[in-house]
């Protein structure tokens, strides 16, 4: 789409909102799975309301601003976290009131919401705001500039609901906004920016618990042991197979097959000199023990299985072969 | 029939590749019978064109017939022959002796009587051990030569050579007498080796082993088994479910005596199994086992000894010599201290007091040794495993097993009931 080339600094001009281009801000951006899974939920949540609800009445909290019918409604919320320097880091997030008349987020709703967060984590700031759809709308410009006197800088989340599960990636974008020259005219546009994802312990335990999808009666153990341990089970067969192509390089590299690449022979001498992890005496102690654990259950368990057997044998030999003693009163009701 | 001399030059002829092993089995088997007998004593010097590696078969019928002929074997010049037999033996070819196992067998057997008959039980050792190798067809498998084995190193007192043997695990057994035979001398070997638990198994292998009528070799077992038991668990266990019903009806009424050792010696006190046994060691002679009573009754120590343990953290010398009826606290230091070396205790004697400070086991299994040895022992479950869940198998398609259970359920339902058949095993889907 191309820009209309009025001198207009309207806010409201449509612009070409994205470049492809990376940010080159600098800032690195650090997102906790809470923000993913709290927008998720919202979105969700609002899609099956209006589900329920039948049509698509416009009191639905963001039925304005291009949803076109058909389409699960946008929703909006805020992002909040710590900036320290270069590093933005978002922890949390909450909802917001799209206004669909002016097309503006309830600033008033917005305040009284901050405060109370600032009660219990002061120190969080509102970095942003985020919002769905597949890609950056026209309008969203307006939102973020009016944001703009909260935090100078701030950051805009989109999540693609419309996920594609032969896509790797996370179908988060985060976008800065930068002032670029286009056309003669300086203009603010949106670029997107990396992320990394950075995860607490907390947050580790309840998104593998999402992930696994267990099973809504609790699982028994034996089914919850069998996932973990063929979890484990594949993460090392992957191990495995990388170390070995690692290997097949290394030696192909000997033999002369491959031209000697310097840099990645570093990469591998570094990546090797990494182990042994932790080399001290408690550690081996302790770690035989276990070990020595974990065999004897296993050995426990062979025993069991095995006596078992063993039992099942011994019946059928003694209904076979021994002449019976005692069964004689209960066969006789039979015959 | 051919004349010796044709059927030797048969022999040495016909004794290369496989086929013509067989061919020569056949010519034998023409030629065995009486008429081999009966030249027996011309066979001798025929044997000397033969050798015993190549000519294995061969050899082994002209031997045969010579050893079995009934005749005295001195004839033969018998310490010579002797000789010979043991040489064969040890020098024959396993596959093509196994072409005629039962003539193996006699010979073995001919062998076996003849050093019992001159009183050299040691000479037997070495060959017997060789032929045993020889005829077995996997180290599972037991065979008759065992027992006779096993005989003369207990004969010869030659524990180390019978332990060789006792080491495979057995796992097929054709004839029921060579089983019993081979657990009680085995056990009998162990003991004299003071490997106790060993000892146990194997005796109560042939007590427990199945058995339509009572016999004497698992009377005999019974009696060692009630006196290992004792000095290893110090108690007799009940029979185990898949003992023979007749064994365990009848086994305790012809080991009495026995039984009321074990009772005795359950009470704990010292002197009262000392005079039972001085009351009955007539009997206990008779049987061949007042050294093994006498050493249950040494174990009586050791296992008053071990009561202490689980009661007193800490003893004086004086009080262990007290409760366990020892007279001095010199003797019972060195109860205390053989039972330390054997493993059997952890405890520390501290000799300026006198006094005997018990431990608990100091196991931490954090060494590399013990992951080698529960993964070893693991491994040998998992292949102890597989052979059970085969031979469940078999015995689930086995008739007698078939009609039993059928019984039971076809008469009273006369509509096909789908829940039979889930016991018959998946190989057939």
């Amino acid at each position: 789409m191309s820009a209309p080339s009025d001198a207009a600094p309207a806010v409201s001009a449509p612009a070409p909102t994205t470049t492809a281009a990376a940010s080159s801000g600098g800032f690195t951006f650090k997102l906790h799975p809470l923000v993913i899974v709290n927008v998720s939920d919202h979105h969700t949540r609002v899609k099956a309301q209006a589900a329920c609800s039948g049509d698509s009445s416009s009191s639905s909290s963001a039925a304005g601003a291009g949803a076109g019918a058909g389409q699960p409604p946008r929703v909006f919320g805020c992002v909040i976290g710590v900036q320290r320097g270069r590093t933005v880091e978002i922890f949390n997030s909450f909802e917001l009131v799209l206004d669909p008349v002016s097309g503006t987020l309830d600033r008033a709703f917005l305040e009284k919401k901050q405060e109370l967060y600032k009660k219990v984590f002061p120190d969080f700031y509102v970095l942003g705001w985020y919002s769905t759809g597949s890609d950056v709308h026209d309008t969203d410009m307006q939102i973020h500039k009016a944001l703009m006197d909260v935090n100078e800088s701030p950051v805009y989340l989109l999540l693609n609901p419309t996920i594609n599960l032969s896509q790797k990636d996370l179908p988060v974008t985060i976008y800065e906004s930068e002032l670029h020259v286009i056309d003669g005219s300086p203009q603010l546009i949106f670029v997107r920016s990396n992320y990394t994802i950075e995860t607490v312990e907390a947050e580790r335990i309840s998104v593998d618990h999402v992930a696994h999808l267990k099973p809504s009666d609790g699982g028994s153990a034996a089914t919850q042991l069998a996932a973990h341990l063929t979890g484990i089970h594949s993460a090392i067969k992957m191990l495995n197979s990388r170390v070995r192509v690692i290997h097949q390089y290394l030696v192909a590299m000997q033999k002369g097959d491959i031209p000697v690449d310097n840099s990645l022979l570093r990469q591998v001498s570094s990546l090797v000199r990494r182990l042994p992890a932790m080399e001290s005496q408690k550690f081996q102690d302790d770690f035989l023990m276990e070990y020595n654990d974990t065999l004897l259950m296993t050995y426990l368990a062979m025993f069991t299985n095995c006596s078992s057997t063993m039992n099942e044998l011994v019946e059928k030999i003694n209904t076979s072969y021994e002449r019976p003693t005692t069964r004689r009163g209960g066969r006789g009701a039979f015959m | 029939m051919e004349s010796l001399e044709a059927l030797v030059a048969h022999i040495q002829g016909l004794s290369g590749s496989p086929e013509e092993v067989a061919h020569l089995h056949s010519l034998l088997k023409q030629a065995d019978g009486d008429s081999l007998r009966a030249h027996a004593a011309a066979l001798v010097p025929f044997l000397a064109y033969l050798s015993p590696e190549t000519h294995s078969l061969g050899y082994l019928y002209l031997l045969e017939a010579c050893a079995t002929s009934g005749s005295n074997l001195s004839e033969f010049g018998g310490g010579d022959f002797l000789v010979t037999i043991a040489g064969f033996l040890t020098a024959c070819s396993a596959d093509q002796i196994r072409l005629a196992p039962d003539k193996f067998l006699n010979v073995c057997r001919v062998l076996k009587d003849q050093v019992m008959q001159l009183n050299m039980p040691i000479r037997g050792i070495a060959p017997l051990r060789a032929a045993v190798r020889k005829i077995q067809s996997s180290p599972e498998q037991l065979t008759p030569v065992h027992a006779d084995y096993l005989l003369l190193c207990l004969l010869a007192k030659q524990y180390m050579a019978g332990l060789s043997i006792l080491e495979d695990d057995i796992f097929e057994v054709d004839q029921p007498k060579d089983l019993f035979l081979y657990c009680y001398y085995g056990g009998m070997i162990y003991i004299g080796l003071k490997k106790f638990p060993k000892a146990l198994e194997l005796l109560h292998n042939a007590v427990t082993a199945p058995m339509s009528m009572l016999n004497a070799i698992a009377v005999e077992a019974y009696k060692k088994y009630v006196l290992v038991s004792l000095i290893v668990n110090g108690q007799v266990p009940s029979f185990p479910k898949y003992t023979s019903v007749s064994a365990q009806r009848s086994m305790k009424n012809h080991a009495q005596i026995y039984v009321e050792l074990s009772t005795s010696y359950s009470n704990g006190r010292y002197t009262d199994l000392e005079t039972f046994v001085q009351a009955n060691s007539a009997t206990f002679q008779s049987d061949n086992n007042l050294g093994l009573v006498k050493q249950v009754l040494s174990s009586m120590y050791k296992r008053n000894i071990q009561r202490l343990t689980q009661t007193y953290l800490t003893l004086s010398l004086e009080d262990i010599a007290r409760s366990v009826q020892l007279e001095t606290p010199r003797d019972a230091e060195m109860h205390v201290l053989r039972m330390i070396e054997d493993g059997e205790i952890h405890a520390t004697i501290n000799q300026k007091d006198g006094m005997v400070s018990f431990h608990e086991d100091p196991e931490q299994y954090k060494s590399v040794e013990m992951v080698e040895h529960i993964d070893s022992s693991i491994q040998r479950l998992t292949a102890l495993s597989k052979k059970l869940a085969s031979i469940d198998e078999n015995m689930s398609c086995d008739p007698a097993y078939l009609m039993k259970t059928g019984r039971d359920r076809g008469r009273f339902d006369g509509r096909f009931d789908y829940d039979d058949y889930d016991s018959v095993p998946h190989k057939f889907f």
